[in-house]
């Protein structure tokens, strides 16, 4: 056995360990399983990131995962299955059908959570522009707008006041509501590019410009949206205002 | 005079009209002023005199021939006025005089058997009529009212008796003279706040003199509770005051003990300081009630040594507390789909006061510096602890208490199984952390859950199709939509839930009933329970062994069937957790929360059938118990067509009271309500019992009579209106004006003046 090949099954003995714990739920539909948007353009971009994020999740919070993500098609059956929905792309997307908007606009009404990633990191052009278009197809009586930074997002695991992802297109996220919560939260700084890592444990793709901290950052945005799509503005409750105030100032 | 005749009077027997009789009359007086005018040259004033005067007595005897005067001999009948003795017979009347005196009606009887020859004698002239009254006046025996017996009215109405009589009569015709009052003057009726100008104006109008005899002058030594001001419901866990008014009477400086009671136990107390020339106290009583339910509360002093009415101490009202809002604790062990729709269907309910606690992270978790995190320490001690009992309803969604070593959850276990018992409610939702994968066999929350968590049992993630079961097809908590079958197939349509905690239902004896099963899993040869319910004590439990009831939303949404069947559900559950009154197919509601002593208590019970329709024909009973748990009198009845049945126990002690309803329906367990009553110690005589001459001093004034006060001997002078009527019979008249010497008169003036006139020289 040569150096290369001990690194190589030392590394992989690694993310054995890092696989998700043994599952202790009722079966998989009780645990956090998100859905992959299948769609006509390049719908997965960035295949390690879901799994590296579930891991994450796994590791520093309560919240049990399946791991993998599932794809899901908005015109099949099976939809509601997940209410956490993740849609990214790279490229331009084509346009959904009606009944595809018709579902997954019935998904987000009845409690169902997406998020929206732009793994081209454009703005105006590509992705950035045919998933505005669909977006407002989607629900148009509410559109994209800034998520304030005192949103309980921020707050909701980890205290954050940056953006993370594997470029930062905009220092912020974008959001469309539905009866008072965050239906949608879309991202244009590739969030699955900062968390996608390698079978062998390495990185897939540099963050920049904000490196490692940036990568970090974008890993708690991650751990706070599947926090706030399980709990909603839970950290919005009176009683932990004394705590979040002292640990903000 | 005819003997036949009693009675004359002068009468003119001229047929002409009255203004021709006025021509006469001037003519005469013209005649008189035409004399006294001719004489004025008279220098004689002895020969003028004459003149005037024989003039004067010529115009006088031709008028007293013109108006043809008569004696009208008369036929009469005397008819006697009524003179009516009101006496006092409210039980104000059974206190003393004056401290250490005979009792007020014992007096009274005094007075009335010494008055008794002298009203016989007035009996003469007048028809005495005997009265007794309290809130009504009745038709008595003067002999019986002078025996002085106790009385025994609940209430006094002065102005209302004094109406009764005066309206009425049992010989009509005969006018009312007037009345003798003999009384207290504690009245407690319109005239109660005093004499005020509309009760004034209403003794005017009787057009009759009350002569009242103020019986009793000194109020006797007294602590009673007069009046309590509170309101008829509070809600829970929200201060209520109660203002109590406190009437002393007789005492010197001393410290007095006021509780508010509930049920027995003092919830409130507070001393006041009594001083001797103060009467009146008004003491705030104020307490936060922590369960919700219909109490009698009784506000209580001491009897002190000496006090004329030991029962007017105490005095007890109802209080029903009702919740503002459902205030409900969701305790979930992790962030799950389960938790997230629940949460956000109790967080869209504005009825629901919800506060959430979730565990996000556990100790082998590793999410970095604890400053980064939005975290806050669970505060086991403060929800709990401390705070427990202010929850209506406690949710466990797979929550485990024994993982978190530190917060050593395991001591505040016994807490929640007492909180259950004493009128809690508690539901656990299933999940790798509930049932028997939370370890709950054993524990104190084992003893009060609606299933049996037995050890070892673990779980189940074999996909399967709820059933509901006898139990369930009725329950209210399994109820989606109205209907039996419309219900089960709302149940059938519903997407297959992905897993189960595996449990063991409990037998019936325990209180808990399954109502939903997975026919295909089997525990102990039984189907496995999915949502179960008990009754622990004075609280509810419910289990829900699947943390898949998301499925009956957000899944069955993606069916084309809503997420109704979720909201409906857990809707339900909660309702019935916390007793919602709407739920409960037996109501019993007594027709009044406070009975005057010696009145029967009357209720109606209300059955609902499991269509939640009223349930017409089925059998009913109430049993009315006293504080100390003894059943005081038991009713039975049959439901009409309205479901309604009314009952009523006979007069029951003073006191605060239970009524348990129950019902028994054919194919269904037998059902229990329950509502609370006082008997009260002491009515609005009992309260107050000092005199109140003054009163009646103000009604004799208002109303022209006499007013005196006892003691004192013989009937006082008496004013009476119009002391007769006079009938007339027949009638004669009898001329007196056609006599010789009428005419005679006339013509000897005439001529007398004639002559004198022509002697001194008037022609």
């Amino acid at each position: 056995m040569d150096r290369r090949t001990f690194l190589q099954m030392a590394a992989l003995g690694a993310g054995t360990l890092a696989l998700p714990r043994a599952a202790r739920a009722l079966g998989d539909p009780s645990r956090l399983t998100v859905g992959q948007v299948e769609h006509g353009g390049r719908w997965n971009p960035r295949p390690a990131a879901l799994r590296r994020l579930s891991w994450e999740l796994n590791q520093r919070t309560s919240i049990e995962t399946t791991g993998d993500a599932v794809p899901v098609r908005l015109g099949r059956p099976g939809l509601h299955r997940h209410p956490m929905l993740y849609l990214a792309g790279d490229g331009a997307l084509p346009a959904f059908g009606e009944a595809e908007v018709a579902a997954l606009r019935r998904h987000l009404q009845y409690g169902g959570f997406l998020l929206v990633d732009a793994a081209d990191g454009s703005d105006g052009t590509g992705f950035d522009a045919s998933v505005r278009r669909e977006l407002q197809r989607l629900l148009p009586s509410s559109p994209l707008g800034r998520i304030p930074r005192d949103h309980v997002l921020y707050k909701s695991f980890y205290l954050l006041d940056q953006q993370g992802g594997r470029v930062l297109t905009h220092p912020w996220l974008e959001g469309q509501v539905l009866s008072g919560r965050l239906a949608v939260v879309y991202s244009q700084n590739d969030l699955g590019g900062a968390w996608a890592r390698g079978p062998l444990g390495e990185w897939e793709y540099d963050c920049t410009p904000g490196g490692e901290p940036q990568r970090e950052t974008a890993l708690r945005l991650g751990v706070n949206i599947a926090m706030y799509a399980l709990c909603t503005d839970y950290k919005d409750d009176a009683v932990h205002l004394p705590f979040i105030l002292r640990r903000r100032s | 005079m005819d003997a036949s005749y009693n009675a004359w009077r002068l009468a003119f027997l001229a047929p002409w009209p009255r203004w021709v009789l006025a021509l006469l009359v001037l003519a005469a007086i013209a005649a008189v002023l035409l004399s006294w005018r001719g004489l004025a040259g008279e220098p004689s004033a002895g020969r003028k005199a004459a003149l005037l005067s024989l003039r004067a007595v010529a115009a006088l005897a031709a008028l007293y021939l013109l108006l043809e005067p008569a004696v009208q001999l008369l036929q009469t009948a005397r008819v006697k006025n009524r003179l009516a003795v009101l006496v006092d017979r409210s039980r104000s009347m059974n206190f003393p005089i004056e401290p250490g005196g005979e009792a007020r009606a014992a007096a009274a009887g005094h007075f009335l058997a010494e008055s008794r020859i002298a009203l016989e004698r007035a009996g003469a002239e007048l028809a005495v009529e005997a009265y007794g009254f309290d809130r009504d006046a009745w038709p008595a025996d003067l002999a019986s009212l002078a025996r002085g017996e106790p009385a025994r009215g609940g209430h006094t109405d002065l102005l209302r008796a004094l109406e009764a009589v005066a309206g009425g009569s049992s010989a009509p015709g005969r006018r009312l003279a007037g009345v003798l009052l003999l009384s207290d003057g504690a009245d407690n009726g319109a005239l109660a706040d005093g004499l005020g100008p509309p009760g004034r104006a209403a003794l005017k109008a009787l057009g009759v003199p009350v002569n009242a005899v103020a019986v009793g002058s000194e109020a006797p030594r007294d602590l009673a509770v007069e009046r309590v001001a509170a309101d008829d419901f509070a809600f829970v866990r929200n201060t209520v005051t109660v203002e109590a008014t406190l009437r002393a009477r007789g005492f010197g400086r001393e410290d007095v003990k006021l509780v508010l009671r509930r049920e027995g136990a003092v919830v409130a107390q507070a001393t006041v300081r009594l001083e001797p020339a103060k009467e009146l106290y008004t003491v705030p009583l104020s307490f936060a009630p922590d369960t919700t339910g219909t109490f009698v509360l009784t506000v209580a002093t001491p009897v002190l040594p000496g006090e004329a009415v030991a029962e007017n101490n105490a005095r007890s009202f109802v209080l029903r507390v009702i919740r503002d809002r459902v205030r409900v604790l969701l305790v979930a062990g992790r962030p799950s789909w389960d938790e997230r729709f629940l949460r956000g269907l109790l967080r869209e309910d504005p009825n629901v006061d919800l506060v959430s606690f979730f565990i996000l992270r556990t100790a082998g978790d590793n999410p970095g510096p604890q400053d980064q995190l939005s975290l806050i320490p669970f505060p086991v001690t403060e929800i709990l602890g401390e705070q427990l009992r202010t929850f209506d309803a406690v949710l466990f969604v797979n929550f485990a208490y024994q993982p978190y070593r530190s917060l050593d959850i395991e001591r505040y276990l016994p807490n929640l199984r007492d909180y259950v018992r004493g009128g809690g409610a508690f539901a656990m939702v299933g999940g790798d952390q509930s049932f028997a994968e939370g370890r709950y066999a054993g524990t104190p929350i084992g003893e009060v859950l609606a299933v049996d968590p037995a050890e070892g049992m673990g779980s189940t993630a074999e996909s399967f199709r709820p059933r509901l079961t006898a139990e369930g097809r009725r329950h209210p908590v399994t109820s989606l939509v109205p209907g039996e079958g419309a219900n089960e197939a709302a149940w059938s349509a519903l997407p297959a839930l992905p897993g189960l905690n595996l449990t063991a239902p409990l037998g019936l004896e325990g209180g808990a009933r399954v109502l939903l099963e997975a026919p295909t899993i089997l525990v102990r040869g039984q189907p496995a329970p999915v949502v179960a319910v008990r009754e622990v004590g004075a609280g509810r439990t419910l289990a829900v062994t699947t943390d898949g009831s998301w499925h009956w939303g957000f899944v069955a949404a993606e069916e084309g069937l809503g997420n109704r069947a979720h909201q409906r559900f857990w809707s339900n559950a909660l309702r019935w957790l916390v007793r919602d009154p709407e739920l409960t197919p037996l109501q019993v509601q007594p027709e009044r929360p406070s009975v005057e002593p010696g009145e029967p208590v009357g209720l109606s019970v209300s059955l609902r059938g499991p269509d939640y329709g009223p349930a017409p024909g089925a059998r009913v009973a109430a049993e009315l118990v006293s504080a100390d748990g003894s059943s005081v009198a038991r009713a039975e009845g049959v439901t009409g067509t309205d479901g309604t049945a009314r009952l009523e126990f006979p007069a029951a002690p003073p006191g605060a009271y239970k009524v348990i309803a129950s019902a028994e329906r054919p194919g269904a367990p037998p059902e229990r309500a329950s509502a609370a009553l006082a008997v009260r110690s002491s009515g609005p005589e009992d309260g107050d019992v000092a005199p109140r001459p003054q009163l009646l001093r103000e009604i004799a004034e208002a109303t022209g009579g006499t007013f005196s006060a006892l003691p004192r001997s013989g009937l006082p002078e008496l004013k009476l209106a119009d002391p007769e009527v006079v009938e007339v019979g027949r009638r004669r008249d009898v001329p007196i004006w056609d006599r010789w010497w009428s005419l005679a008169l006339l013509a000897a003036a005439l001529g007398a003046e004639w002559m004198l006139r022509r002697r001194w020289g008037h022609w």
